[in-house]
């Protein structure tokens, strides 16, 4: 890395190590955080300065620091005439605010975060006019959006600072956003993001076809971060910013990087029909309203901000009439406009901390009280309206002359000349106003403060700017005549034209323009004096309330309004409407296949094969029927006769079961059939704490109507879901033979590896314990896991006021307990169904022996540890149906987590055995032993791991169970003592 | 295909110790579901060792993660097949690493690491198990990115599903009850669906391994093909519910933004794997051209995916309160790598995949801060749902003359606690709105450039799409600024926010790993490409997958 | 005719549950999601054709001809999905009746809808 490239790095990373730095300050360093603030800029602008040999004949000094080659984004820092004259503004005027802010900020201001943001905005904007690489000045760009929001909300306490950041950090990055997609679109077209690269590939860009897009939305971007027409209105509102800020980012550097693109793209874009109407109509019209509404402004800032805005508008227009000539005088008028306007700035913020208020109804006559500060105001000011001998006259008389070149011929250009010197005149106006006003007539009487000269230090910085304002006013030639040229070349290259900077070039007719625009102006502004003086509020009249910012937060309101309407149309929070289009969805999906089928012509139900004519048992269609029909019957009865319900949904249950033995698949009909009962037997402890159902009062008649309909639709689409699922089914089951192949693959594998593989008979049981294990790891997983939310959440469980006291039935059985004498409380309740239930208590020690044999036999035959689980389980639910919660949980000698817990274990350690012999998870081991009473059975780890299942579902299945049935036992307590108690610890770990 | 099931070290019981590295790829799962189940055993008040023994538990994760990563980083296309019981696929299961599945490993236990630290830090104790069910979601969660075969995955989706309830739940509450009435619900109808598509893919393939079953479907009469599209179609519906794509994602605004924080969190890597397992399915199918199932799914995924972006971009203008904005921008996410999946362009998917990790691990951030942000506003008690739209910019401003100097022209000087949190707002926001310095500008230009660089004839879909990533991004700047103006701007009687280290630790993590993932763009994004292109054809999957026993 | 008769049951034991999930009663959802399940079960156990007689359980351990024995693994999906559904159904019961007990209604979504 050369010198020079290690200078440019440097250039652009020093503000923002300077910006740590200061953030690392004590809130009160004041001198300390400006102090480095400072010495940051200085040393950037003697960097810059050291720089200029690079770029001094108009060529480009490129330095590339590699970061994302595949994403053709790399560090790439580009250096030449043009950034160059921008970085120097950047780093100089940067330096002076540095030292103006410093006496400008008060004592009590933690101002280190202030200059720590300054400098990151420096290093950003620094950051932007170097970039070689077009989305690296996105990225910049951005960046620099993002500090002027921070800098603006700066004094975050008072809502205009707070709404002027939002407002700039919007207009901005929406901008940004187009920006970014116009500069990848043009990327995609000239094939790299180099610049260089993209300025080379001009001629193929201007003949691509998607110029225009990439051009407009680039402009859109341009437009914002310049305060273009329509996008003008963050600016003024910026204003809410401390002066400083104002003076550096919103009037000299910041403002114009929309500028630089425009004059850094140039070459590519300005030979365009779209450029020339678009950039300078838009210019034009920025030129005049901002300078009309300037003189309407009763707050210097504002007159000064509106002003700012014109200014933009001239040199877009400039770029906009896409003439060499016109490029030169724009990039000369935005070095003025840096200077005078920064100058202008700060002498408004001088007069605002001397005096208090910016209001010029207020101020008057202050030149005897601060004499110096008002004389360099007025210079400065006459730089702003154009006055010959400083530089804001050269600039604008190179624009009146370009205004006044014939162009296109066209209406516009016609008019231009009139309507650019009638826009000066605007500029007069509100530049004498802003010096009569203030510093002329009779002495302010309602002043806050009594104004005095500021210290030295913090005038400083406005009498350099001054100075250079005069200096390139007198002697254009000798003071930038170099940098302006190599900044043009550096854009135009051989088709830089010649001009001259000179003071006198005879009496041309923009001089007679100019000088027409200033006496017109200064008339204008000595008849309507009286008028502006007491003008009742800001803003031109007739404009009425018609503001832009209005415009803006109605629209950005209505966006918000809009959205949400939007989410309550689009979207739901409700849970039926949900279903209904997962059903549809579901269903649409499903048939998707078919009906682009039926569209190939080939008929809808080409995927359903022949009905098979093979004899159909009678008993298996009355299972279905009977199955069927209780479905059916679940679904009418579940509203208002629950426990008939149950029952028929049980029904359907066995008709599965059945349906599972019919199928060969006795696993599963034992399985269904335990789980049936539990389940059912869960729901019927869970009915007990539903309210009484009631029937839906439809009040009015099309609330019944409406009702109606929707139980119609429901129907609706219930019926064509079913017949969807009854036609997938149907094709699913008569697929061609030609298919069972494949499957012959899989099931032949298993069939011939059970055996030999595992010491299994029962395929079905080996497939879960051995070949996919895995599943039921995975299985008992969640049943473990749903276990302990159950028991979670029922432990917080608060029963429904008016259950509390029991059922109506356990209220009627106390009544007569109590009515009858010599019976306890409850006594009824005991010996309610008394041999039934000691006969369920003497299942007991039977079923745990059958879950043992199921267990056992498990691998054999069907059976197995799910099972054999829930069959325990079971047991003890008819312990609970027999004695009641009370009496098990003192007997319970079951810890369901912890059972849960030794469950998994068991599993997974079984199955993480295998590693100790090098193999994969879950690789089985197998034996067959003799074991006494029970016979030859295979000892498989696949056993070992059952173990663990049934371990697990024993836990789990009891934990839910105890946890429901334990309710019975809170509620009546509950409402004695208001605090729901949770479910005894015991039961869940001693 | 990178060796870690060499079995080089079998033999006697003797040899006492047990290399693990073979064993690496399940110890995702296993690891957790262990611990999980040993802390069971353990009674409810022994937290400190809990919560140390989940942390390492995390931590081992990240590690493992990390090698697993390293290991298939390797080579250009590194697969890692681990066949459980030893049995073959198709025959038995098989888990898969890849860089894909490396990539979500990684993201998903940093993200856990963070949220359970948080959780430790006060919330696990608001109701029993939390420790174990957490493990239990973060297991469930990496079986789906791991398993290679569609029932497992079905298995793998139920049990981080049923972590999901239990955690949701976690805490009870009306608001989250209610919501959790509605989660369960959807998913469970969303469950049947799986099992049904599941089942008519097994009908006409006659196997359930993913690779086996797109090989199987590149020679299928026009009567299989067509029942195994409707299969395949089911499925995806199912799939789409997960990822939370459009008109199937109202649960998720109802759901996340009520959970406890470090839950909520942890739930943003689960629409995730909807549309990791989207993905997955595109690119094994994309291996088999001939099973014209990219055609048939893509304009869906891209359709739903765009309309996602667009739903949660109006959330997000709707939405004031934090927890509902980071719930709407994980809407957000989903849409846009959906979308991406959609377009089938390798460019597109990785930059989205790029931006997917930024913005998962930045959104586990906001739900992580919107707590501890809700602490200097104490007075103002967080409500659990926005109320109607409040005008965007409330207060008047007709004079916008204001002088510096009338009394309140001292800025404040902010408090560490807060100017931490701030700071922490500011990354995360920008992370999530794309805006530089951070990946989210990244993410989202690779996204962009990726689309918009499809030739010289452009689909109005392209336009679009660009269109709403970019929008999506604005509509996060608007929402996340209004909100942080609101928090650390708006004048207010401002506590001082106290927040402990415990609980800054884990944001910190977050949002540092989105710093380093820009600062260290150059090596992920080359990884990521490499994703994307070998996902546009993965052989070497398939390969190793179905290569018959050693 | 078997098929057929099978199919037409799932389809109607699936009608009633969506029929029922589409209600805004608890009780009717979990009771339609319990139908929906064995419909799905019994879909996914008919996959690929439907056996009679001929169990997975080997008669003979030497050499057994996969032909005389019905495929055995949607048997094993069926059994995992079972024991899923059970443990999902029992936790549905158990948040309807906590939802009830905190919100006071049985409406799912906790409130009445307007």
């Amino acid at each position: 890395m050369t010198v020079d490239a290690a200078l440019l790095t440097a250039l652009t990373v020093l503000p923002f190590l300077g910006s740590a730095l200061s953030s690392s300050l004590h809130t009160r360093a004041r001198t300390a955080a400006a102090a480095l603030a400072g010495f940051v800029s200085v040393a950037g602008l003697s960097l810059v300065i050291a720089l200029y040999p690079r770029v001094a004949g108009g060529e480009v000094f490129k330095h590339e620091i590699a970061w994302l080659p595949s994403l053709g984004l790399n560090l790439s820092l580009r250096l030449d005439g043009l950034s160059w004259l921008f970085a120097l503004l950047i780093t100089g005027i940067g330096a002076l605010v540095v030292l103006y802010a410093r006496y400008y900020m008060s004592a009590e201001d933690p101002v280190p975060r202030f200059f720590g943001l300054l400098q990151a905005f420096m290093g950003a904007m620094l950051l932007l006019v170097a970039s070689g690489n077009l989305i690296q000045l996105v990225f910049a760009w951005e960046l620099t959006s993002l500090f002027s929001f921070l800098l603006i909300g700066y004094w975050y306490h008072n809502a205009n600072s707070r709404d002027g950041a939002r407002m700039a950090l919007l207009v901005t990055s929406l901008g940004g956003f187009c920006l970014l997609l116009g500069v990848i679109v043009l990327g995609g077209i000239a094939g790299s993001f180099d610049v260089d690269a993209v300025l080379a590939a001009a001629p193929v860009i201007r003949a691509h076809d998607r110029f225009v897009p990439a051009l407009v939305l680039i402009l859109v971007g341009t437009f914002s971060k310049s305060a273009q027409f329509p996008f003008h209105f963050w600016l003024p509102h910026a204003m809410a910013a401390p002066t400083p800020v104002s003076a550096y980012l919103h009037s000299a550097t910041m403002v114009k990087a929309g500028v630089f693109l425009m004059i850094l793209l140039w070459p590519v874009f300005s030979l365009s029909e779209v450029w020339y109407f678009g950039v300078s109509t838009v210019g034009l019209v920025t030129f005049l309203l901002g300078a009309f509404v300037a003189i309407f402004q009763n707050d210097l800032k504002g007159i000064l901000a509106y002003s700012t805005i014109s200014h933009l508008g001239l040199i877009t227009l400039l770029l906009g009439l896409a003439t060499p000539a016109a490029l030169v005088a724009a990039v000369f008028h935005v070095l003025n406009h840096a200077t005078f306007k920064a100058g202008l700035f700060m002498a408004a913020g001088i007069i605002d901390h001397e005096t208090g208020t910016r209001d010029v109804r207020k101020l008057s006559g202050l030149f005897r009280a601060i004499p110096i500060t008002g004389t360099l105001a007025i210079i400065a000011t006459a730089a702003m309206a154009g006055v010959p001998l400083v530089n804001g006259f050269l600039s604008k008389e190179m624009f009146l002359t370009e205004t006044l070149a014939v162009h296109s011929g066209t209406f516009l250009d016609r008019l231009l000349p009139a309507l650019a010197t009638l826009g000066s005149a605007f500029g007069v106006v509100y530049s004498v106003r802003f010096i009569h006003q203030v510093f002329f007539g009779p002495p302010a009487t309602e002043l806050p403060k009594e104004p005095h000269e500021p210290v030295a230090w913090m005038r400083l910085p406005i009498e350099l700017l001054v100075l250079i304002v005069l200096a390139v006013g007198i002697l254009p030639a000798r003071v930038v005549g170099p940098l302006l040229g190599s900044a043009v070349r550096s854009v135009l290259g051989d088709a830089t034209p010649a001009y001259s900077l000179a003071l006198w070039h005879g009496f041309t007719p923009a001089l007679q323009l100019s000088l027409l625009a200033l006496a017109a102006g200064g008339t204008a502004y000595a008849v309507f004096r009286r008028y502006l003086a007491d003008s009742p509020d800001e803003g031109p009249p007739w404009a009425g309330r018609l503001r832009a910012r209005r415009v803006f937060d109605l629209a950005l309101t209505g966006l918000v309004r809009g959205a949400a309407a939007g989410l309550r149309w689009l979207g739901t929070t409700r849970l039926q409407p949900q279903m209904l289009l997962l059903t549809l969805v579901a269903l649409g999906a499903g048939l998707l296949p078919f009906a682009l089928l039926a569209a190939r012509g080939a008929g809808w139900l080409l995927p359903i094969g022949p009905v098979r004519t093979d004899p159909l048992e009678p008993a298996y269609l009355v299972v279905w029927v009977l199955g069927g029909a209780f479905a059916l019957l679940t679904a009418y009865l579940a509203k208002f006769h629950r426990f008939a319900a149950l029952i028929t949904l049980a029904g359907t249950g066995l008709a599965m079961v059945l349906t599972f033995v019919w199928l060969s698949a006795p696993d599963l009909a034992l399985t269904q059939l335990v789980v049936e009962v539990t389940t059912t037997v869960l729901l019927l402890l869970g009915l007990r704490w539903l309210p009484r159902p009631v029937p839906a009062i439809e009040r009015t008649r099309q609330e019944q109507v409406r009702a109606t309909a929707r139980r119609l639709r429901d129907g609706v689409v219930a019926a064509v879901a079913g017949a969807g699922v009854a036609l997938l089914a149907y094709a699913g089951m008569t697929l061609d033979p030609a298919n069972r192949l494949r499957f012959d693959s899989l099931r032949s594998y298993f069939v011939e590896n059970a055996y030999e593989g595992t010491g299994g008979r029962n395929v079905v049981n080996v497939l879960l314990v051995d070949f996919r294990a895995f599943d039921t790891l995975g299985e008992i997983t969640v049943l473990g896991v749903v276990g302990l939310t159950v028991f979670a959440l029922l432990r917080r469980f608060r029963p429904p006021r008016e259950l509390l006291g029991g059922t109506r039935q356990q209220q009627r059985q106390a009544e007569f307990d109590r009515a009858a004498g010599g019976r306890e409380v409850g006594d009824t309740a005991t010996d309610f169904l008394y041999v039934a239930r000691t006969a369920m208590h003497l299942m007991f020690p039977v079923l745990a022996l059958f879950a043992v044999y199921l267990f056992m036999r498990g691998h054999d035959e069907p059976g197995g540890g799910f099972a054999a689980g829930v069959t325990m389980a079971i047991a003890f639910i008819l312990q609970y149906m027999a004695r009641g919660a009370r009496w098990v949980e003192e007997r319970l000698r079951v810890l369901p987590v912890r059972w849960i817990g030794s469950g998994l274990l068991l599993a997974v350690l079984t199955g993480a055995g295998a590693w100790l012999f090098g193999e994969p998870l879950l690789t089985s081991y197998y034996e067959y032993a003799d074991i006494p009473f029970l016979g030859r059975l295979p000892v498989a780890s696949a056993m070992l791991f059952d173990l663990g299942v049934f371990v697990l579902v024993v836990g789990a299945t009891v934990l839910m169970l105890v946890a429901l049935a334990h309710q019975s036992v809170r509620a009546p307590r509950t409402s004695a003592r208001e605090d729901a108690e949770p479910v005894r610890e015991e039961v869940e770990a001693e | 295909m990178v060796d870690l099931t060499s079995r080089g070290i079998g033999g006697p019981i003797t040899s006492q110790l047990v290399d693990l590295t073979p064993h690496l790829p399940v110890l995702p799962i296993v690891l957790p579901l262990a611990v999980a189940g040993f802390m069971l055993l353990l009674e409810e008040r022994r937290r400190i060792f809990k919560a140390g023994l989940g942390a390492a538990t995390m931590a081992a994760l990240v590690l493992a993660s990390f090698v697993l990563l390293n290991a298939v980083a390797g080579e250009a296309d590194g697969v890692i097949v681990y066949r459980l019981g030893d049995w073959p696929a198709p025959f038995g299961i098989v888990l898969v690493v890849d860089r894909l599945a490396a990539l979500m490993l990684m993201v998903t236990s940093l993200l856990g690491l963070a949220s359970f630290l948080f959780a430790v830090s006060g919330w696990a104790i608001v109701s029993p198990r939390f420790h174990s069910l957490f493990l239990l979601l973060v297991m469930g969660i990496n079986g789906a990115f791991l398993t290679g075969d569609l029932f497992n995955l079905y298995v793998f989706f139920e049990v981080l599903l049923a972590g999901s309830y239990g955690l949701l739940l976690h805490g009870s509450g009306r608001a989250r009850v209610k919501a959790g009435l509605q989660y369960i619900a959807v998913n469970l109808g969303s469950s049947m669906l799986f099992l049904i598509g599941c089942g008519l893919i097994y009908a006409v393939t006659g196997t359930l391994n993913m690779v086996d079953i797109m090989r199987v479907a590149a020679d299928l009469s026009t009567h299989d093909a067509t029942l195994f599209r409707a299969g395949l179609a089911v499925l995806s519906v199912a799939f789409l519910t997960k990822a939370g794509v459009w008109p199937l994602s109202f649960w998720l605004p109802v759901a996340y933004p009520v959970a406890t924080p470090p839950v909520s969190a942890m739930f943003v890597i689960m629409t995730k794997v909807g549309a990791y397992v989207l993905l997955r399915t595109v690119a094994l199918a994309s291996g088999v051209p001939e099973t014209g199932v990219v055609e048939f799914l893509s304009p869906w995924l891209l359709y739903g995916g765009i309309a996602t972006v667009v739903f949660g971009s109006m959330g997000l203008l709707a939405s004031s309160h934090l927890p509902r904005i980071a719930s709407y921008a994980t809407l957000v996410t989903a849409g846009t790598l959906v979308a991406a999946v959609g377009t089938s362009d390798q460019r597109v998917i990785s930059g989205a995949l790029y931006y997917m990790i930024g913005s998962t691990l930045a959104t586990g951030a906001a739900f992580l801060l919107a707590e501890l942000i809700t602490r200097l506003r104490p007075a103002e008690a967080p409500q659990a749902a926005d109320a109607a739209v409040e005008p965007v910019f409330g207060d008047d401003y007709e004079t916008s003359l204001q002088t510096d100097f009338e009394g309140y022209e001292v800025g404040i000087a902010i408090p560490a606690g807060t100017a931490m949190l701030g700071g922490a707002f500011v990354v995360a926001a920008l992370v999530l709105a794309g805006l530089p310095p951070l990946s989210g500008f990244l993410g989202k230009f690779a996204i962009v450039s990726g689309v918009l660089s499809g030739g010289p004839e452009l689909s109005w879909a392209a336009w679009v799409l660009a269109g709403v990533v970019l929008f999506s991004g604005l509509a996060t700047l608007i929402a996340l600024m209004r909100k942080g103006i609101d928090a650390f701007w708006r004048p207010g009687e401002e506590t001082v926010a106290e927040v402990r280290s415990l609980e800054a630790l884990p944001i910190g993590i977050l949002l540092a790993l989105c710093v380093a993932l820009t600062l260290f763009a150059a090596p992920v994004v080359t990884y990521l490409d490499a994703t994307g292109a070998y996902l546009a054809n993965p052989v070497e999957y398939a390969k190793n997958v179905l290569e018959f026993g050693p | 005719m078997m098929e057929l008769v099978t199919a037409v049951g799932i389809g109607v034991v699936a009608a009633a549950g969506v029929w029922l999930v589409l209600r805004p009663r608890t009780f009717q959802v979990i009771l339609g999601m319990s139908l929906l399940t064995y419909a799905v079960n019994a879909f996914l156990l008919t996959m690929g054709g439907l056996r009679v007689g001929a169990p997975p359980v080997l008669e003979s351990v030497v050499a057994p001809d996969p032909a005389e024995y019905v495929d055995p693994l949607p048997e094993g999906l069926v059994l995992t999905s079972i024991v899923i559904s059970f443990s999902m159904t029992a936790l549905y019961l158990v948040v309807l009746l906590t939802s009830r007990g905190l919100t006071g209604t049985d409406h799912v979504d906790g409130e009445e809808s307007p």
